[in-house]
């Protein structure tokens, strides 16, 4: 049975019906529908495009524009799988749609008898192997990204220590002072400063319970986890001010435990670091 | 060959629903058992459902104060669990429980009284997990329950994750019973001529299922054994002294298997319906088994892509990120062969035709954002944020609820004689999938601005307006299912006798009477190919069914 391409099975020994005539069909009845009944879903590509402007009302398809490179990288990444992803969805949904209008029971003749085809095996084939192609090259894509940007660094012009607890982050700074960013309900927290364009590495840790430490503007989340130490980096372009928040339960306070990141001029930098050192002293 | 006698409803046995409460507490019958763990799943959806709407008011608008944030942490665990152990998995296993045994022309499962008791420690179960909430607090670390969170020294106050614990080890075993039960059924006491080539696919999808819930039941037991070690005996298993992350790997060795438990048996379900409405045998069946398999076996290679952002070697990340991308594949072939077993059909959309193309639909969305999340850069930011809370509902509503309630609608008339209203049905299913998509489409968004799941309320002005159109999509939501059990309630008492095969379906259920007599069958028919009550119609052994008795009053 296998090799045949087409496995039919016969009803009641007539000869399978319906089976020529499809084919044909299908051609013209393409060109008559598909762009009169499915133009709603040339919205979905078009509003893909439109989002990455920054839509104001936070509905938008797209994270917000990246100010560090390892954020660029992400960004790349999902409009990168997003091509295989946007074609594939529209391709099944219109081939369903095409299944509901074309071949619900009311469409057809009266005495229209389904052929009955058990199977095809190299069309089984076929979709087996498209599918794994697609994903390979996703994973492939994936992975070389993964390679570039979330590797350990060594490169980085300093280090500053991020630890969580229940509820708010600390900052240490190699300069010997410490900032507090104790949560709020209001999210008004103090902001963790860094200067811009340098590559700063982040070692994240837990004291108490596990957190994440996440602000979509600069890259993706890095668990701070009790007992040992989660490297992250960022390399801020540009000055301003980016929110964040712990992304992972860890307790009551979990929604008030914001981040405010800040980034200076490097001369607006080393006189707020003068500042802390005096306050702290 | 003889011809089948399917005899008119014998008068000897009582199919109403009001027996006598001692017969539903002492019933072996696999029919009962399967009535009485649909019923207990349902119930956990109403009560699931409100958490939800709970939860859904608090989010509606920034800084409210619906529930204070401790309360809102136990609501989000509770609707969770509820939703997963005790609604989605529970109901499954429940219409397996009254499906598999007729599908496969046996009398009853292999061991009734173990049947039996899986059943009932159901109840216990899902009473332990609430009888937290009388202990000063539940489960208030999400349903995953991550460590440390759940240690003593966070949770000290109350009794609740100690409740859950119990609940989860309670579930595990009954789980585990009712997994060795399916699979020696389904080996053992197939009819006659029921080859395993011959098995229906829900019958397939339930082997694969029991055996992804017999290997992955016992880890979850022992993880939630070392949690009560931890908080009870003082251990360093999870705490902040020792490694928390080990218990993320044992809990999503069952987790993520856990997710294709709770839609293998819907993808079964599937392939019953969409042959009988089309009119079409069943497109690649052998690739539809091979398909199954091919999920279990990956399902178990991919656990790890939930912990992305814990920190591990990038060439472990990579391989968690191949291996859940390869599921489309299998996925994907389903998928096309279910379209292609539609394509030059003849579609009749009656509802569970609508709610099987409904999942169709909604679950390629949920398979589509997969690919995203299982992409490791991309992951890290769309982690634990609304983004995989709408994922996961793609998947879990849109997947599993609308399996369910295509499984339903069609086995409704069989389990009790009676047709589901069309009217109502039709209402259910708009309402229902245009709540749903209102609700979940748009939250994809809110992951992606930056906000997080499980935060109890938020200050951001900009993420006001999705929270609000998700809110009201929701309690549409609400509505649906509401209207859902409006129709189940009426049609179960008034609804239209539905007679012994109302669809013209394919196999066996339906070649006895509707709901099938204690024992089953009359007389086992004969089985000839996978669609063995098809064969008899077509070599006319199926005789006219009697006039269906006139309703009572």
């Amino acid at each position: 049975m296998r090799p045949r391409s087409v496995r039919i099975l016969s009803i009641n020994g007539n000869q399978p019906q319906g089976i020529a005539s499809p084919g044909v069909d299908i051609l013209a009845a393409v060109k008559a529908w598909s762009l009169t009944r499915l133009w709603p879903l040339a919205i979905l590509p078009s509003a893909f495009l439109l989002g990455s402007c920054e839509a104001p009302g936070g509905i938008s398809p797209i994270f917000p524009t990246p100010v560090s490179p390892n954020g660029q990288g992400i960004f790349n990444t999902y409009i990168g799988i997003s091509i295989p992803a946007i074609i594939i969805f529209v391709g099944v949904e219109a081939a369903l749609l095409w299944v509901v209008i074309k071949y619900r029971r009311s469409r057809q003749p009266a005495d229209y008898v389904p052929p009955q085809i058990h199977g095809n095996t190299r069309l089984e084939w076929a979709w087996t192997a498209a599918p794994l192609i697609v994903v390979l090259a996703i994973a492939g894509y994936s992975f070389n990204e993964l390679q570039k940007d979330f590797q350990p660094i060594s490169n980085y012009d300093f280090e500053i220590v991020v630890s969580g607890h229940q509820f708010g982050w600390n900052y240490e700074y190699p300069q010997g002072f410490t900032i507090h960013q104790e949560g709020t309900l209001a999210g008004d927290v103090t902001p963790f400063v860094v200067p811009v364009n340098k590559l700063i590495r982040l070692r994240v840790q837990g004291t108490d319970v596990i957190h994440s430490w996440w602000v979509p503007a600069i890259s993706g989340k890095t668990d701070a986890v009790p007992g040992y130490d989660n490297f992250t980096w960022l390399k801020v372009d540009r000055v301003g001010t980016w929110r964040g928040e712990c992304a992972e339960l860890c307790g009551a306070g979990h929604s008030t435990m914001q981040i405010i990141v800040q980034s200076m001029s490097q001369y607006d930098y080393d006189v707020w670091v003068r500042k802390q050192q005096a306050a702290q002293k | 060959m003889a011809a089948v006698q399917v005899l008119p409803r014998p008068k000897a046995y009582d199919d109403t629903f009001w027996k006598p409460i001692t017969l539903w507490l002492t019933t072996t019958d696999h029919k009962l058992i399967g009535i009485m763990y649909m019923v207990t799943g349902l119930l956990s959806f109403v009560i699931g459902g409100i958490f939800a709407l709970v939860i859904r008011l608090q989010l509606s608008q920034p800084n409210m104060t619906v529930v204070d944030h401790e309360t809102y942490n136990q609501l989000i665990s509770a609707h969770g669990v509820t939703m997963i152990f005790f609604f989605v998995t529970i109901f499954l296993t429940g219409i397996a429980n009254y499906m598999v045994p007729i599908m496969i022309g046996a009398r009853d499962m292999a061991f009734p009284r173990v049947n039996l008791l899986g059943f009932w420690l159901v109840p216990v179960s899902i009473l332990l997990y609430y009888g937290g909430f009388f202990t000063g607090g539940a489960l208030d670390a999400g349903w995953t329950g991550y460590a440390p969170l759940t240690e003593k020294a966070y949770q000290g106050h109350s009794l609740g994750v100690d409740f859950w614990a119990l609940s989860i080890i309670v579930w595990a075993i009954s789980g585990i019973m009712a997994s060795t039960n399916f699979l020696t059924t389904i080996i053992a006491l197939r009819a006659p001529g029921m080859k395993l080539t011959r098995l229906p696919l829900f019958v397939w999808a339930q082997i694969s299922t029991s055996i992804l819930l017999l290997v992955v039941g016992a880890p979850l037991a022992a993880a939630m054994i070392l949690v009560e070690f931890d908080r009870q005996l003082g251990t360093q298993f999870f705490t902040t002294q020792g490694r928390p992350v080990l218990y993320q790997h044992l809990f999503w060795f069952f987790g993520h298997p856990e997710v294709y438990i709770m839609i293998l048996p819907g993808f079964g379900m599937i392939s019953e319906v969409i042959p009988v409405f089309a009119r079409k045998p069943i497109f690649g069946y052998i690739s539809m088994v091979a398909a199954l398999f091919g999920i279990v076996f990956l399902s178990m290679t991919v656990w790890a892509h939930h912990m992305f952002t814990v920190g591990m070697n990038t060439y472990v990340e990579g391989f968690f990120m191949l291996m859940t991308m390869l599921i489309a594949v299998p996925t994907g072939i389903k998928f096309f062969n279910w379209i292609a077993t539609a394509w030059w059909g003849s579609i009749e959309f009656t509802l569970p035709m609508k709610f099987a193309f409904g999942f169709l639909a909604t679950f390629l969305i949920g398979g589509i954002t997969g690919i995203y999340l299982a992409s490791v850069p991309v992951d890290t930011q769309l982690h634990q944020s609304y983004y995989v809370v709408a994922h996961l509902h793609y998947v879990l509503f849109g997947g599993s609820v609308f399996t369910i309630f295509a499984g339903l609608y069609y086995w409704f008339p069989k389990i009790t004689g009676r047709l589901l209203n069309r009217t109502l049905g039709e209402w259910n299913f708009w309402t229902l999938f245009i709540g749903f998509n209102g609700t979940f489409l748009i939250m994809h968004t809110l992951g992606l601005e930056g906000m997080p799941r499980r935060i109890a309320t938020y200050a951001n002005p900009a993420w006001a307006t999705t929270n609000m159109i998700i809110t009201v999509s929701s309690f549409l939501i609400a509505f649906s299912v509401l209207l859902f059990f409006i129709n189940v309630i009426r049609s179960w008492y008034g609804g239209e006798i539905a007679g012994n095969d109302p669809w013209r379906a394919n196999t066996l259920e339906w070649a006895t009477t509707s709901p099938p007599p204690p024992y089953n069958f009359e007389r086992v028919p004969p089985v000839r190919s996978f669609m063995p009550l098809r064969d008899l119609r077509e070599a006319g052994e199926v005789p006219a069914e009697p006039e269906p008795a006139p309703a009572p009053a």
